[in-house]
């Protein structure tokens, strides 16, 4: 199988739902770990995601269609601002949904290694626990309390702290 | 696109390659793996590199509350860290090694001591710079207590260091030397405040460098005594592109002859406040390659300076220059630089009195010219201006400062610089808000940004820094300033007395002509 027709190829993904997407092999190409399956000659007609559920499996077929539609930075040092800036209300926009699938969109994108859609969701976390207490940081982000510091770890973790600039 | 990927990119580094190589397997695993199933929303099961990442877009601040988290969040967190500051107060020698034993992976360091504060001494920093041997960058602020011999020491624990950068430390020449022996990828050095050098009693019996110094590009020299002894490290410097020197007592000609002897490859060279005359700018001219030359408040440099310069350095990109009213540069300087050097695309004239003749050449031949910045200059009136709105194609940023201009000169701007977006007027008496009202009206895409002239005699010479570098010249403004206001820091106000020392002989008269003809500048326009 040949990447050089993939502007018409076809691929599919199937959830782990059993819910299938058809997409153009350009799109799957923004995942790191399918391209180099498709390079190594190691995807079948249908690329099953087992541990993706389809909710998880569309967001994340809506943010790889839209970024490999958009002019690629390094294609091109002086591409137009506002693709740039089309690209940035996107990426905002397609940030707004719950914690919850923001962190399975993660776990997803790790596994798919698209590195840009790792970057925007850690950013969306970072924004979001940002100014908060640790204890609203356990709830936001459902942190299992077993893991939690004794009163000595947190005491020593707080005097080191103190000597760090903020 | 939005996201910054070098910190992706440096959460992920580590795995990227493995990943690459077994991206396949895992790939497959992960499809066929059912156990693993994702339980949704828990953090926990993401991996150590993912968390890290969200960890680079936060605060010091806000990493250390994520620190308190929980007990891998803590670990993840400290293992994570390659930038750290810390308050170098002595007591902190006691906290280095558990710090360091959380910060393991630290690679930026900056240690800075409040002024009132005992710093940590020479064993603090020794011990710190054995748990931090990769350390690639490292900032001293205010840690007096550390010596020529805790330098020493230190530097021979810090083979990768790059880049050094040290403020009101008690070490000297010989610190310095130690760094400069051993620290041999070393390629960036910012000294400031010295008092180590300073004390130097002979400076002729100690020198800084010239070992090493191969990789050395960057030297920024600031505030120092015996600044002069830096001249062997500067000139062994063969690969040096920047140099900065502010402030710094002494004369400079003959170590910039000293140093352009051997090192020719400077591309930016800042000299501010100096004992400096067209000598050193002769000197300086051996950099072919200069693009960035910042001449500010060298009272020493003339037309003459600037000319060589500008006719041997073709490739000038930016040019600063600070006349401080002396004079010495002006029209005929300008009419060589424009006409050497038309590449130009960024021009600071500051109490530089330079006329129509000038400003015509300089629009006739550097069409590239984008950003101008015209402060405390008596000569640019609307004529200028209007010379300006009508050369100068391609400027896009124009900045009127303390200079006799009124409404007239807003309306030639209205009509002409085709590609103007940014216009700021500050502290011009003659421009009205509805002089600039009207140029905002007639072009829409225009910024234009107003100053107002009311608050002109308290504001004084607060207004320090616009547009990153743009200083205010007129010593109109610190004589008013001096007057009614005693709050200003000490530097401020030695450096008020340094300057009237040093233009007193010369042009003191003409400065307080001028300032008599700035409250009446207003009848230049009428």
């Amino acid at each position: 199988m040949s990447t050089s027709s993939s502007s018409s190829k076809k691929i599919v993904l199937k959830s782990a739902d059993n819910e299938t997407f058809e997409i153009d092999e350009i799109v799957a190409l923004e995942s790191q770990a399918i391209k180099n399956m498709i390079e190594d000659e190691c995807a079948d007609n249908v690329i099953p995601l087992g541990n993706i559920d389809s909710k998880t499996l569309s967001k994340i077929i809506e943010y790889c269609k839209k970024h490999a539609e958009s002019p690629k930075k390094d294609d091109n040092a002086d591409i137009d601002e506002k693709a740039v800036e089309d690209l940035k209300s996107f990426d905002a926009e397609f940030a707004k949904v719950d914690m919850p699938l923001i962190q399975d969109i993660l776990m997803a994108a790790n596994f798919l290694n698209i590195d840009n859609l790792i970057g925007l969701m850690c950013r969306t976390i970072a924004d979001r626990i940002k100014g908060k207490t640790p204890e609203e940081i356990r709830k936001i982000l459902n942190i299992n309390k077993n893991d939690l510091l004794s009163p000595e770890q947190e005491a020593k973790a707080r005097e080191e702290n103190s000597w760090a600039f903020d | 696109m939005g996201q910054s990927p070098s910190t992706t990119a440096a959460a992920t580094t580590t795995t990227t390659n493995r990943r690459r190589d077994t991206a396949v397997k895992e790939l497959r695993s992960f499809l066929t793996d059912d156990d693993d199933v994702i339980t949704t929303g828990d953090i926990s099961i993401l991996p150590d590199a993912c968390l890290a990442s969200v960890f680079q877009f936060l605060t010091s601040g806000d990493r250390k509350t994520c620190s308190l988290v929980s007990k891998r969040w803590l670990e993840i967190e400290g293992q994570s860290r390659h930038r750290l500051s810390l308050n170098a107060q002595s007591d902190l020698t006691a906290a280095v090694t558990s710090l360091f034993v959380r910060f393991d992976s630290v690679t930026k360091l900056s240690l800075k001591c409040d002024r009132r504060s005992v710093s940590i001494n020479d064993d603090g920093l020794v011990l710190i710079s054995e748990h931090c041997r990769n350390l690639t960058r490292l900032k001293l602020r205010a840690c007096r207590e550390i010596t020529d011999l805790g330098m020493v020491r230190v530097s021979e624990n810090l083979k990768y260091l790059k880049r050094f950068s040290c403020g009101s430390c008690g070490f000297g020449v010989k610190g310095m030397n130690g760094l400069i022996e051993n620290c041999g990828l070393l390629e960036e050095l910012s000294v400031k405040r010295l008092r180590g050098i300073s004390n130097v009693v002979d400076v002729s019996a100690e020198s800084v460098g010239p070992g090493g110094g191969m990789c050395l590009k960057f030297v920024c020299l600031k505030d120092l005594y015996n600044a002069q002894c830096f001249g062997d490290l500067l000139a062994g410097s063969k690969n040096l592109r920047t140099l900065k020197v502010f402030r710094c007592s002494g004369d400079w000609d003959k170590v910039l002859e000293m140093v352009t002897e051997s090192v020719t490859g400077l591309v930016e060279v800042h000299l501010e406040r100096l004992q400096l005359s067209d000598v050193g700018l002769v000197a300086v001219s051996k950099c072919r390659s200069l693009e960035v030359l910042h001449i500010l408040k060298t009272p020493d440099c003339s037309n003459l300076g600037l000319l060589s310069v500008a006719e041997n350095c073709r490739g000038l990109r930016k040019v600063h220059i600070d006349g401080w009213k002396t004079n010495r540069i002006n029209d005929e300087g300008l009419v060589g630089l424009s006409k050497y050097c038309v590449n130009i695309q960024e021009l600071v004239l500051i109490g530089v009195n330079c006329t129509r003749v000038g400003l015509e050449v300089l629009g006739a031949h550097c069409v590239k010219l984008e950003r101008l910045a015209l402060c405390g200059s008596e000569t640019v009136g609307d004529a200028e201006i209007s010379c300006i709105a009508e050369k100068c194609i391609a400027l896009k940023k124009l900045c009127i400062k303390s200079c006799p201009v009124s409404d007239h000169g807003m309306e030639a701007l209205a009509v002409g610089c085709p590609n103007l977006v940014k216009v700021k007027v500050k502290k011009c008496r003659g421009v009205t808000s509805e002089g600039l009202g009207s140029l905002r009206a007639s072009r829409e895409a225009l910024t234009v940004n107003l100053d107002s002239t009311e608050v002109e005699s308290q504001d004084a010479a607060s207004e320090g820094v616009q547009d990153g570098a743009i200083e205010t010249p007129t010593v109109t403004n610190h004589i008013e300033g001096a007057s009614n206001s005693a709050s200003r820091s000490t530097s401020r106000s030695t450096s008020f007395k340094a300057r009237l020392g040093l233009i007193a002989g010369r042009s003191l008269v003409c400065t307080f002509r001028k300032w008599s003809s700035f409250g009446g500048s207003s009848s230049r326009s009428q």
